[in-house]
């Protein structure tokens, strides 16, 4: 039983119909919406109630300190069709609601996002870190285009005691 | 009570000796640690242990407590994450202890070398006995690695 | 490490990892058991971190598939094929048929190494070594076959952007046909052993049960997904590379428990086995390489592909350079993740590595000592430990 991709896009797209957003087809099953923060909790529950596939990933993008403005795609996947919401998110105010209410699991992708990118996600449930190392400094984040790695860091070789 | 031994040349210490390398270089008993690798080379050490090479028919046993180990393998480049906890295993072993630095990565970072996370090698962090390189080292190469370690040990 | 001051005073929180010597990866786990049940699990992942999404945008395209290639020995070839699918989207260069069939066969290949592979790794989790060792003894002919076909046992770099580089010769044709066969008897009896050796079964039978609603909440993917009846498989909802042509059969089972995903695995085993019989037979005649820009146009690819361990996901931004602007990808791991802290809830300490090892976690595609208090004293405990102390419970309890 194959599901028709075209079929399942349509029925998206009628759910998400109340936003008012501008609606983008980068590949034949895709659709993207650029949507405010604030439409982004009634966006998620809309693909939720109406039992449209599952949170696929939530990627950050950063478009540079000269654009001001980074994004936050949350991907929604049902069978072969793909929906991203295209949070957009201005660089000096960086600040997503949480979806965790919703989507319990959501928590490990919005840690990723949190400590990649810097973006506040608000009333989440989890703020340690996911995949940096205990020690990162805090306030540095490592996947936006104004950072540079420090390249290689210095260890200091322990002094273990060693005999032959 | 343990024998009070007070020169080195006497001859009961030269027996010691002699059967404490004869028990390592016989019955190396290893402790495999993951510092952050792709899982290549550690699924190609625990080949080493399946019925076609067969590890332990050198008398080598793979350990789980580092209190037990007498050389550790290590893979990994040695993320930031991880490097703490090599420090802390490595320090947990009772002395004398080697390591065994199996894979690209733990020799220099292999593909990951310059990454922020990253520690460039396991000899950036603990003293390193033997290397063994390949992306990842076929088990036949793992094996004379540690085979080499131990003739040495002989020496 | 773990300091819960607040904690009732008859609960331990028992931290395993990351240094255990049954899973051969890092990662730390804090389970707050009340006597022999768990309450409550958290994890500590980022031992693997190697910061790869940052380190693309400092090489071009063709070291970054290297680069990529490296996230995880086991699932090698996926992530590869993943990236290049991408990339050639962006180019919009049309793989020759022959590439892709290849492309298809030894992503078939590299899921019967990873299930053997897991099937071992699972069996010593339960103590029940003799099926380790049968199975990696058996594993050695697919990885035979993979280095005949590849060169390299492990990450065997097959992908070129816009094609593979390696050949299928008649030789290594019948090579992989006699493989298989030999491993079609193999997977038939492990799947009877599964299904009715009774002491493998106490450790397995309604143990880890999820139900397909919590699969569906929790997000899981793969063969774990599959386990509870949810019909989730990017090969059969979203063909790529080969599957259009060399379409598979959606496996699920409908118990949702550890022997589930153990039947599961098996029975992707069979399939796989009939879709590399069926690729050998048809396959197209052919390029194998197609002409790739250097520069890869603006634009943005979503690919979506079905790891040994479930859905693969990769998010690749050009930017008109030769580098790309950003590679994001997400693993089936972090999926299945959260239903392994859940499901741990309620069962017995003996049970953890099982349930553990039933999501096949593979934490270096993620990321990148026990310590009991019984008022004063501590002991340390081992995973070793915690695997021989299940041991133990089940066969007092036979």
């Amino acid at each position: 039983m194959v599901v028709d991709t075209q079929a399942r896009l349509v029925q998206g797209e009628a759910l998400l119909a109340p936003l008012s957003s501008a609606i983008t087809r980068p590949e034949p099953n895709r659709i993207d919406f650029a949507l405010e923060p604030e439409q982004l909790y009634m966006a998620v529950d809309l693909l939720i109630n109406g039992k449209w596939g599952y949170l696929v990933a939530i990627t950050g993008l950063d478009h540079g300190p000269e654009a001001g403005r980074m994004e936050a795609l949350y991907h929604f996947g049902s069978y072969g069709a793909v929906i991203t919401l295209r949070i957009q998110i201005k660089r000096t105010q960086p600040c997503v609601p949480t979806i965790c209410s919703l989507i319990p699991s959501a928590t490990f992708y919005e840690r990723e996002l949190m400590e990649m990118f810097g973006v506040i996600v608000e009333g989440t449930p989890n703020t340690d870190y996911l995949y940096l190392p205990e020690g990162w400094p805090s306030g540095v984040y490592p996947l936006r285009k104004d950072w540079e790695p420090v390249n290689p860091l210095l260890v200091p070789v322990q002094e273990a005691k060693h005999e032959q | 009570m343990a024998v009070q031994v007070k020169e080195n040349t006497s001859p009961l210490r030269a027996v010691m000796d002699g059967l404490k390398t004869w028990a390592r270089v016989n019955s190396p008993w290893l402790l495999h640690f993951n510092a952050g690798s792709c899982n290549g080379c550690d699924i190609e050490i625990l080949a080493t242990l399946t019925p076609r090479y067969d590890l332990e028919r050198f008398g080598i046993k793979l350990e789980g407590s580092p209190r037990h180990a007498d050389v550790l393998v290590c893979t990994g480049p040695v993320t930031l994450q991880a490097r703490e906890r090599l420090i802390r295993i490595y320090e947990q072993m009772p002395a004398p202890k080697f390591v065994v630095a199996v894979g690209s990565c733990a020799l220099s970072g292999g593909a990951f070398r310059g990454c922020y996370s990253v520690c460039n090698g396991i000899d950036q962090v603990i003293p390193v006995d033997a290397y063994i390189p390949g992306c990842p080292p076929r088990p036949e190469a793992i094996i004379d690695g540690v085979v080499k370690l131990l003739s040495s040990l002989q020496r | 490490m773990s300091s819960n001051t607040n904690a009732n005073p008859s609960t331990f929180i028992v931290p395993i990892g990351p240094q255990h010597p049954a899973l051969k990866e890092p990662g730390h786990f804090e389970f707050h058991v009340d006597g022999e049940l768990v309450k409550s699990a958290s994890v500590r992942l980022g031992y693997a971190h190697r910061g790869l999404e940052k380190a693309t945008e400092g090489r071009n395209y063709v070291q970054t598939l290297y680069l990529l290639e490296r996230t995880c020995g086991i699932c090698s070839h996926i992530h590869a094929t993943a990236f290049t699918l991408a990339a050639e989207r962006l180019a919009e260069v049309e793989v020759p048929p022959r590439a892709q069939a290849i492309r298809t066969l030894v992503a078939e290949l590299e899921r019967v190494h990873s299930h053997l592979l897991w099937l071992g790794v699972a069996a010593h989790e339960a103590g029940f070594d003799t099926l380790f060792m049968y199975s990696w003894r058996d594993r050695e002919t697919i990885m035979d076959v993979l280095e005949s076909l590849t060169g390299n046992r492990v990450n065997y770099s097959v992908n070129l952007l816009g094609g593979v580089k390696c050949d299928v010769t008649p030789e290594i044709r019948d090579m992989i046909l006699n493989g298989l066969d030999f491993l079609e008897k193999r997977t038939q009896h492990y799947l009877e052993v599964v299904t009715s050796d009774a002491l493998f079964l106490q450790r397995t039978r309604g143990i880890g049960v999820m139900t397909r609603e919590q699969a569906e909440l929790w997000g899981t993917v793969g063969p774990t997904a599959r386990a509870s009846g949810v019909p989730r498989d990017l090969r059969v909802d979203s063909p790529y590379a080969g599957y259009g042509e060399f379409p598979v059969r959606l496996i699920t089972e409908a118990a949702g428990d550890l022997e589930a995903r153990f039947v599961v695995r098996l029975r992707e085993l069979q399939e796989s086995y009939r879709l590399i019989h069926e690729i050998l037979a048809h396959l197209p005649e052919g390029e194998l390489t197609a002409r790739m820009k250097r520069r890869i146009p603006e634009g943005e690819a979503l690919i979506r592909v079905e790891a040994p361990r479930g859905e693969l996901f990769y998010f690749v931004k050009s930017n008109g350079t030769d580098s790309p602007e950003r590679v994001k990808a997400r693993t089936p791991t972090i999926c299945n993740m959260a239903s392994v802290l859940q499901l741990t809830v309620g069962h017995q300490l003996a049970d953890v590595p099982m349930i553990l090892a039933g999501i096949d976690p593979c934490f270096s595609c993620n990321d990148r000592a026990v310590i009991l208090r019984r008022g004063a004293s501590a002991d340390t405990w081992t995973w070793e430990d915690l695997r021989q102390h299940g041991i133990r419970v089940y066969h007092e309890r036979a």
